[in-house]
């Protein structure tokens, strides 16, 4: 695939992929925007390639998927190394209402039940309900088997529905 | 709560984080990574520089000119006397 042509590409797959660096960072913006441009630059420098063995859409979720887990590991450490882990964690914190409060009460809702979830049934439920993907597309997406896939789907939608019940 | 009303309340998710994504930038191409190819090649072609002039051999003396390096230890105390014949008129009767 030409540069040009993966420009275009990306840029119609740009909300979707914002959407999905959020669900990968936490919901954190500053972190999804970083790990969305080193994903693009990756891609287009050439480092990341599209071998069309799945669709590009489950090609790049699967990257954006990788970069946030890697960047998040490199901050972690850099992070301990330099003992600011209380810090970041009281900054973390301190803004997660105010993210919130831009969001509607259902959307916080979501939100916080979703952080309670363990990462990869959040990561099957995001990718099947909020960007229709199939349960094989997200086994793609996330490396994981078609059968993990749907335990993680199962157990995560059952906890989901518990907690948003449970908020209600 | 069901599956319909789950997609409804990611569909809602979706939609406010849409609203909020920034604009698509095509990120400009690293200037380092652009030049890396060339500065490998410069660096290959240095390296190799550097090892033809290491290896290269000194030009050989002309066997005309060559002097053995132990010639030295042949010039011991006394040897002038051995290279010469000894004046003897001045005893002779």
């Amino acid at each position: 695939m030409q540069r040009a042509e993966m420009e275009r590409a990306i840029e119609e797959l740009h909300p979707a992929s914002y959407g999905w660096a959020l669900s990968c960072c936490g919901r954190n913006r500053e972190e999804a925007e970083e790990v969305l441009q080193n994903v693009y630059v990756k891609i287009l420098d050439g480092k990341a390639r599209f071998n069309g063995r799945s669709s590009l859409k489950t090609w790049l979720f699967a990257v954006i998927r990788h970069t946030a887990i890697s960047q998040s590991r490199r901050r972690a450490l850099g992070e301990l190394l330099t003992a600011k882990w209380a810090r970041r964690e009281i900054v973390r914190v301190a803004t997660m209402p105010d993210a919130a409060a831009e969001t509607s009460q259902v959307c916080a809702g979501l939100v916080d039940a979703l952080r309670k979830l363990a990462r990869r049934q959040r990561e099957v439920l995001e990718l099947v309900f909020y960007h229709d993907m199939t349960i094989e597309e997200a086994a793609a997406a996330m490396h994981v088997s078609i059968g993990a896939a749907r335990v993680h789907y199962q157990r995560g939608k059952k906890q989901l529905l518990a907690q948003m019940n449970g908020n209600r | 709560m069901n599956d319909d009303l789950l997609r409804q309340a990611f569909a809602e998710l979706r939609r406010v984080e849409a609203e909020q994504a920034p604009k698509f930038v095509v990120p400009a191409l690293r200037v380092r990574d652009h030049l890396k190819p060339v500065l490998r090649l410069a660096f290959a072609a240095l390296l190799l520089i550097i090892i033809i002039l290491s290896f290269r051999r000194p030009p050989e003396p002309s066997i005309t000119a060559w002097k053995a390096p132990t010639d030295f230890l042949l010039a011991t105390p006394g040897r002038e006397l051995l290279q010469s014949t000894p004046d003897l008129k001045g005893i002779r009767r």
